[in-house]
């Protein structure tokens, strides 16, 4: 038999093993290549394209995809060198025999070599598919139709020579300890290769013999635990990562979002201003606007008649002017003394841009963002708020441009000729946030315009919403067959479901890699299994009961997995807490969920290990024996 | 149904199912032991000596025939009940021994006793007892793997006397090791036989079928006893 068909027809035999490694390298790959593909389409982190969301939040969604990436790419690592360890602790016996037989160290490592490479390429290649497809699931399920892009397929293949890459790296030491085993050594059930004779274990008490067999049984296998509980740490801090951050960042940007606009406002504005409102919110969830619109159109505007009509309607509170335009902006360069030089230097630069601008009435109190900075002044006419992808776009610093300084909220943004300071950045979905506001008198002044194009009711929460609105639509039928009615929630909800549907999409892909480490699990405690099961045998042929079998495997899985679970939860927290955006919003909901997601993680591991040590339990005491 | 012998092997037979058809280990085996009664059972490799053991154990159940062990008939009990009857009433010593090699000397021979929940001073005097008279009070904090052969069988007949079963079974318990330690125990069993244990072992080695009350011979599965 050739040295190639040797391993193939090797690994064909021990299919239940080979199948394990190669899903568990499969399911690292699959999350690297979906998580890549998924921020490449959003246009998140590294990926050129325009990103979907504002600015400020594709930035937020980018630092926590890589950070998730960063995880998932040196768990792939973890992974990859303890799958090439299982491998070669599950073929020492055959290492000895072959090399007790006369087969030589190089032959034998070639071997193994030729195994851990077919496992590996299968395993990225299984994986590689998997991304994809999972990618295509994304793009089509719940409403993603905006990621229905040609995906960049290069990325695929960077994630397979990466993860082979790290297979090779990190599995030809396992392999070269094999290879380089004595047989003696490889064939002694003592020496076994992997597990290592105790030297001074401590006894836990002179009780619990139960616990001791347990106890010792993880120590003298230290190489092993120390592995599979490292593992174990890289998937519960990536699980901690992804879910309480990626919950609570969740939580928090979609909050940001929805806090822009009440449910009990309406907006009318003629048909076309309404329609074109309805593109401006949609352009956060990817929707693109293609024409030219005139939003200084006459027939656009709403008379002050139709306003004290409207106002009239029973269950209107406040009624809030609003005008709109499109216009082209510059950024206003400031100066800055250096503390440590004492030079002036200066703060931005003067970058152009087009962008929305709203005027609104700061009296009428009916603006509300997450802000940095502060709300416009009632008595100032010269201040602006921008949105987060305005700031993003014109007041970033640009080292490369020798721009080294650059802060909204030092500068200011001139529109018409006319310089605003601007006080406030803030989070908004109208035209994914490229958008200044102003006061509304000042744009009129400036557009010449004297009617406002879109006007935002306010309706008594105490009143009945829909029969207002119904008697609202009547009124403005009676007056302008034009004017129509659009509700700001409803389109912002669709806003706030994205938002929340695309971070589930980047916090789902994790638990592949925690099916890829449950494999690792039990790949582990079937490991342990066979180097028990004479020992279990004996137990059991000397009146042991079947419930000592499990009670012993039941400690040595939970104790790997307690460890992990307590070094990955405390590293992610600590991460998370570090890492996670400022004034986050944490609800006893959000914690509530994190725990029950966690938790469930631990408890669906641990009872994944059972069912091989249920089977050892109730197998042939002497087909243990032998 | 309660029976005056320790042991009642009746119509016992044994046969696996291979690829290459039926193999019959043991043909319709009939014995009886009498309580303190020590048994030989001699025969070739093969003819199915620790089959028969492992039978009267109930460690493996007949494809026919009837055990009754101490007054019990094995015959359709569930594991749980032969894990008592093994742990409690059955010692079983074995040819490779058998030792868990994660536990001490000491805690080997503790370890049937743990499940008993007998009192933690009661074990400990119980080893001391043990050891001493197996010649291993110096090995007690030694682990399997520091002791030769000979020390860890007599660690195994240890551990299987440790909750005073009535019923002893050694499966070739000399056949691994060299003259002196089979010498050593020889005077376990004799010490075992003239406490009245009641012992079936099944051996080639000479001197202790000079212990043995009666002896039988296992034969292309057949049972004859020594005057057949």
């Amino acid at each position: 038999m050739s040295e190639t068909f040797f391993p193939i027809s090797d690994l064909l035999r021990r299919k239940r093993q080979t199948t394990s490694i190669i899903l568990t390298i499969a399911m690292s790959v699959a999350s690297a290549v979906a998580l890549l593909l998924f921020c490449e389409k959003a246009g998140f982190g590294f990926s050129p394209r325009e990103s979907l969301l504002t600015r400020g939040l594709s930035a937020i969604l980018s630092q926590f995809s890589i950070y998730v990436g960063v995880v998932v790419f040196a768990l792939g690592a973890v992974v990859t060198s303890f799958v090439a360890f299982l491998m070669m602790t599950q073929r020492t016996k055959d290492v000895g025999l072959m090399k007790a037989i006369g087969c030589p160290t190089g032959l034998v490592g070639g071997y193994l070599m030729t195994e851990l490479l077919l496992t590996t390429v299968i395993g990225c290649a299984v994986g590689t598919v998997s991304g994809i497809v999972v990618d295509y699931a994304f793009s089509f399920i719940g409403g993603f139709e905006v990621l229905q892009r040609p995906a960049n397929y290069w990325l695929c293949l960077l994630v397979f020579v990466v993860f082979f890459a790290l297979a090779l790296v990190f599995g030809t030491k396992p392999i070269l300890s094999a290879a380089r085993l004595s047989p003696i050594k490889a064939i002694s059930s003592i020496n076994y290769f992997g597990t290592n004779v105790p030297k001074n274990v401590q006894t836990l008490s002179g009780r619990w013999l139960t616990w001791k067999v347990a106890y010792r049984t993880i120590v003298r296998r230290q190489s092993a635990t120390l592995r599979i509980v490292v593992l174990l740490s890289a998937v519960f801090f990536l699980l901690t990562l992804a879910i309480a951050g990626g919950t609570i960042a969740s939580g928090t940007t979609v909050s940001w979002v929805e806090t822009t606009i009440d449910e009990n406002i309406v907006a009318v504005a003629n048909s076309k201003m309404a329609e074109q409102y309805t593109l401006l919110m949609a352009k956060f969830s990817g929707v693109v606007q293609e024409e030219d619109f005139d939003y200084l159109d006459e027939k656009l505007g709403v008379s002050n008649a139709t306003i004290q009509q409207i106002s009239s309607v029973p269950g209107v509170v406040i009624v809030e002017s609003r005008l709109i335009t499109y216009e082209q902006i510059r950024e206003l360069r400031n100066f800055t003394i250096d503390p440590e030089t004492l030079a002036t230097v200066p703060v931005g630069d003067s970058r152009e841009t087009k962008s929305i601008i709203i005027g609104i009435d700061q009296y009428a109190g009916g603006a509300k963002w997450s802000l940095r900075g502060r709300m416009l002044d009632l008595n100032d006419s010269s201040e602006a708020i921008i949105g987060d992808s305005i700031a993003h776009i014109m007041y970033s610093p640009i080292p490369a441009k020798r721009i080294v300084f650059s802060d909204p909220l030092v500068q200011g943004v001139e529109i018409r000729g006319k310089a605003f300071q601007i006080v406030g950045v803030c989070v908004d979905p109208v035209d994914n946030g490229h958008v200044v506001y102003l006061p509304i008198q000042k744009l009129k002044e400036m557009t010449n315009t004297d009617r406002p194009n879109i006007v935002f009711v306010q309706i008594d929460q105490s009143a009945d919403m829909n029969s207002t609105i119904e008697l609202l639509r009547g009124k403005l039928n009676a007056i302008d067959s034009n004017l129509g009615v659009v509700k700001p929630a409803d389109l912002n909800g669709k806003n706030a479901e994205f938002l929340q549907a695309t971070w589930s999409r980047v916090m789902v892909l994790p638990f592949f890699a925690l099916v890829g480490a449950t494999l690792c699990l039990i790949g582990y405690m079937t490991t342990a299994i066979e180097e028990q099961k004479q020992e279990f045998a004996v137990m059991r042929a000397i009146g042991g009961k079947t419930k000592l079998v499990t009670r012993i495997l039941a400690f040595q899985s939970s104790t790997v997995l307690f460890s992990g679970f307590g070094i990955g939860i405390s590293l992610g927290t600590v991460v998370t807490i570090s890492v996670l955006m400022p004034n986050p919003v944490v609800t006893s909901g959000a914690i509530l969920e994190i725990a029950a997601w966690l938790l469930s993680a631990l408890v669906g591991m641990f009872l994944f290990t059972l069912p091989p040590a249920r089977s050892i339990a109730k197998s042939s005491i002497l087909r243990g024996l032998v | 149904m309660e029976s005056p012998m320790a042991v009642s092997a009746i119509g016992l037979q044994k046969s696996y199912d291979l690829a290459e058809g039926k193999i019959e280990v043991l043909r319709n085996v009939n014995m009886d032991v009498g309580s303190g009664e020590f048994i030989c059972i001699c025969g070739a490799s093969g003819s199915g000596k620790t089959t028969l053991l492992n039978l009267i154990s109930g460690l493996d159940k007949p494809t026919n025939g009837r055990i009754i062990v101490l007054g019990e008939d094995l015959t359709g009990k569930d594991e749980n009940f032969l894990s008592d009857l093994r742990c409690y009433r059955v010692g079983f010593v074995f040819q490779s021994y058998n030792l868990l090699s994660t536990l001490t000397v000491a805690e080997n021979i503790a370890f049937p006793m743990e499940w008993q929940r007998v009192a933690p001073r009661q074990i400990g005097d119980r080893i001391a007892q043990l050891l001493e008279s197996v010649g291993m009070q110096q090995r007690a904090n030694h682990f399997p793997s520091q002791l030769s052969g000979g020390e860890q069988q007599r660690v195994a007949f240890a551990r299987a006397l440790a909750n005073d079963p009535p019923l002893l079974l050694a499966d070739e318990p000399t056949g691994n090791l060299d003259e002196k330690n089979c010498e050593r125990i020889f005077d376990i069993l004799k010490m075992l036989k003239a406490e009245g244990k009641t012992v079936i072992t099944s051996t080639h080695d000479a001197q202790l079928l000079e212990l043995a009350d009666r002896i039988h011979y296992l034969r292309d599965g057949r049972l004859t006893s020594q005057n057949e």
